[in-house]
């Protein structure tokens, strides 16, 4: 079963940079599934905070992704490298709770090959449900 | 009990020294000891007793000492500052006195990290130079360190300990030189297979005058086999094995090594034995013991001479 | 800096174990700086408690705080009016925090969140060193202002030990030595006359002789 059918919520976290018109992009996929899908544009992806990505498990995601531009095509020189760190700190700290690792997952994108984040999101969606809902959904 | 440190006789009489290092067992028996003192007596002049040696526990230094004191050997206490504060160590080096034993070795002692008690707490409440210090202090003037006067002082003759192929090479005599100022009389020297890099650390210990001031022993350990070779220019700290050394081991079989090590021992004790400054050898063959005999007599240094 | 860093949450877990209300008090200074128990690690903690509990259908109650410095009464008294509310309070201040905090609320059970490790520098970002041991008796200007209390893993004060070679510490190959450093920066100086002198042995009464140590100035106090 996909993702999306499976009903999880998912949040994905983005560089901006990949698409210019996200904004638009994003909206009729927002209005198709709510609250099951939240997106959160960042400047770059170096600028993640752990506290964002517990935030989002908090508030009932069962799958956080942050999304960067190919590695090398930072703007900001090492944003995309940081970003993995981030995550990794992260799902050391979920770990500690009990929470799968695979929650918090790093997507780069492709070299040379844009894409919009609403065909992102739906790549995402109908990947295989590896996970099911998560435990603090409740 | 008034006898005097028979290694200080030999040397005050210009005569070419040898001491060897006896490593307590790990456990508590007597024997042990006195065996491995009943091996070396006659072919040594002094016998060295390591203290808890790479922070590994042992019979301690101390009553090795005694031991070895009792089987009419003249012992040698190393003493580390790892593991005492001044108050024990000062209280030791009392007792070491009463007990007749005449010689102490100062050192700071391998890092507790390295041994089999790793959680231990470094004390490292003085450095080995005050420990040299605090010996010559309660030796020559009678009182302890803070001044306090001691009743009787203790009789040691006063030893510390120099690597010359540590780094920074030329500070390394330097700290030579604050051991002797700090009341060093006699100097063992880690084990030496690089003559060339100790003969250049000769040459400036003669340009500060050192080698007037204080006695030195040329650290010698015949090598077992390759491996320990390889093993030891890899992993001890502070070792200096050249590559020839290393070929020169392997280039014989196994079985033969040792008297490879053997050979490559006596060599550089006869090479030490020309270099001028140098007073003695001190033979640290590492719990190969009945080794020590063979290379005193065949580095022309047996019998010892009765002082 | 004073550095710290987070036990495991499974220690932090057991320590809270008995109680329902818990207030995550964080602190502002060193421990924000060294990135263990500012207001972004203690907002971490928080959420990571509460999101356990969840999971594990447990019914708790976590507040998060940050004080700008647990270690002064001015700021700790900002606690007063909360503090009864809840059961117990996890703080992730540095040693002198927790119990700085513990001596204003006596009858409040403080846990650290946090273990004090060391006096420390940033040496690069997310890089902390140990470089100060508190020893009350400063001898740097003999030493090119390199530490041998601290940096040495013997704190040797009259040279090197037999163990260092091409710079690095025997004990440490990560570490250089603290001997290496300091020979070669006086001799930079063209200072290696400070290294002649013999030190006498450390005067330790002025780090741990007397039990905890004050420094009482009557020109400061009101």
């Amino acid at each position: 079963m996909d993702q999306k059918s499976a009903g999880l919520n998912i949040t994905i976290f983005f560089c901006q940079q990949i698409d210019p018109d996200q904004d638009t992009n994003r909206r009729a996929l927002e209005k198709e599934l709510g609250k099951r899908i939240r997106f959160f544009p960042l400047p770059c992806s170096g600028r993640i905070d752990p506290l964002h990505l517990m935030g989002a498990l908090e508030s009932g995601a069962d799958k956080v992704y942050l999304v960067t531009c190919p590695e090398g095509a930072c703007r900001y020189q090492e944003g995309n490298l940081r970003a993995r760190k981030r995550i990794a700190y992260t799902q050391g700290l979920i770990e500690e709770i009990g929470l799968e690792r695979e929650r918090l997952e790093l997507i780069i994108t492709p070299a040379g090959n844009p894409v919009t984040v609403d065909e992102l999101a739906r790549g995402l969606l109908a990947r295989e449900a590896l996970i099911g809902p998560s435990p603090i959904r409740g | 009990m008034k006898t005097d440190s028979q290694l200080k006789k030999v040397l005050n009489r210009g005569e070419f020294a040898v001491t060897a290092e006896c490593g307590p067992p790990k456990g508590a028996d007597p024997e042990a000891v006195r065996n491995k003192g009943r091996i070396l007596k006659g072919y040594v002049d002094s016998v060295n007793v390591t203290d808890n040696q790479t922070g590994v526990v042992r019979l301690c230094s101390l009553a090795a000492c005694a031991l070895l004191k009792q089987e009419g050997l003249d012992p040698v206490l190393q003493m580390v500052t790892r593991d005492r504060n001044r108050i024990a160590l000062q209280s030791d080096i009392l007792g070491a006195s009463a007990l007749g034993i005449r010689n102490i070795l100062c050192l700071s002692g391998d890092h507790q990290s390295f041994g089999n008690q790793p959680h231990s707490k470094g004390v490292f409440d003085i450095d080995s130079v005050q420990l040299v210090q605090a010996v010559r202090q309660m030796r020559d003037r009678g009182h302890i360190i803070g001044g306090d006067k001691l009743t009787e002082p203790p009789r040691l003759f006063i030893g510390a300990v120099a690597n010359p192929f540590a780094d920074p090479f030329k500070y390394r005599v330097a700290r030579l030189a604050t051991k002797v100022d700090a009341g060093a009389e006699f100097i063992q020297t880690q084990c030496i297979y690089n003559l060339n890099r100790f003969k250049e650390w000769m040459g400036l210990v003669k340009e500060y005058g050192l080698d007037n001031q204080v006695y030195i022993l040329g650290g010698i350990t015949p090598l077992k086999s390759a491996r320990m070779a390889e093993y030891m220019a890899a992993q001890v700290a502070g070792m200096d094995i050249p590559v020839e050394i290393i070929n020169r081991m392997k280039s014989v079989p196994a079985k033969e090594q040792r008297q490879e090590g053997i050979r490559i021992a006596v060599e550089t004790i006869e090479a030490l034995k020309e270099i001028e400054g140098v007073h003695g050898v001190h033979i640290m063959a590492i719990e190969w013991e009945d080794a020590v005999p063979q290379i005193v007599e065949e580095g022309k240094l047996f019998p010892r001479p009765e002082v | 800096m004073i550095t710290a860093e987070r036990k495991p949450l499974s220690e932090i877990k057991e320590m809270i174990a008995p109680y329902r209300k818990i207030l995550v008090v964080g602190c502002g200074s060193c421990v924000a700086e060294c990135a263990s128990g500012g207001e972004k690690e203690t907002g971490l903690l928080g959420s990571a408690l509460r999101m356990d509990a969840k999971s594990s259908k447990k019914e708790i109650e976590v507040k998060e705080m940050t004080l700008d410095r647990q270690c002064v009464y001015e700021f700790i008294n900002q606690l007063t009016d909360v503090i009864d509310q809840y059961d117990v309070v996890l703080s992730l201040g540095c040693g002198a925090g927790v119990q700085a905090v513990a001596g204003v609320f006596p009858k409040v059970h403080i846990v650290p969140a946090l273990n004090t490790t060391f006096i420390g520098e940033t040496k690069e970002a997310g890089l902390w060193v140990e470089s100060c041991r508190a020893c009350g008796d400063c001898k740097l200007g003999f030493f090119a202002a390199v530490c041998p209390v601290t940096r040495c893993a013997k704190g040797l004060f009259n040279g090197p030990c037999g163990g260092s070679r091409t710079d690095r510490c025997e004990v440490d190959p990560d570490v250089p030595c603290a001997w290496q450093l300091i020979v070669s920066r006086l001799e930079e100086m063209g200072r290696l006359d400070l290294l002649r002198k013999v030190h006498p042995p450390a005067d330790w009464s002025k780090q741990q002789g007397k039990g905890p140590r004050k420094i009482h100035r009557e020109d400061q106090s009101t």
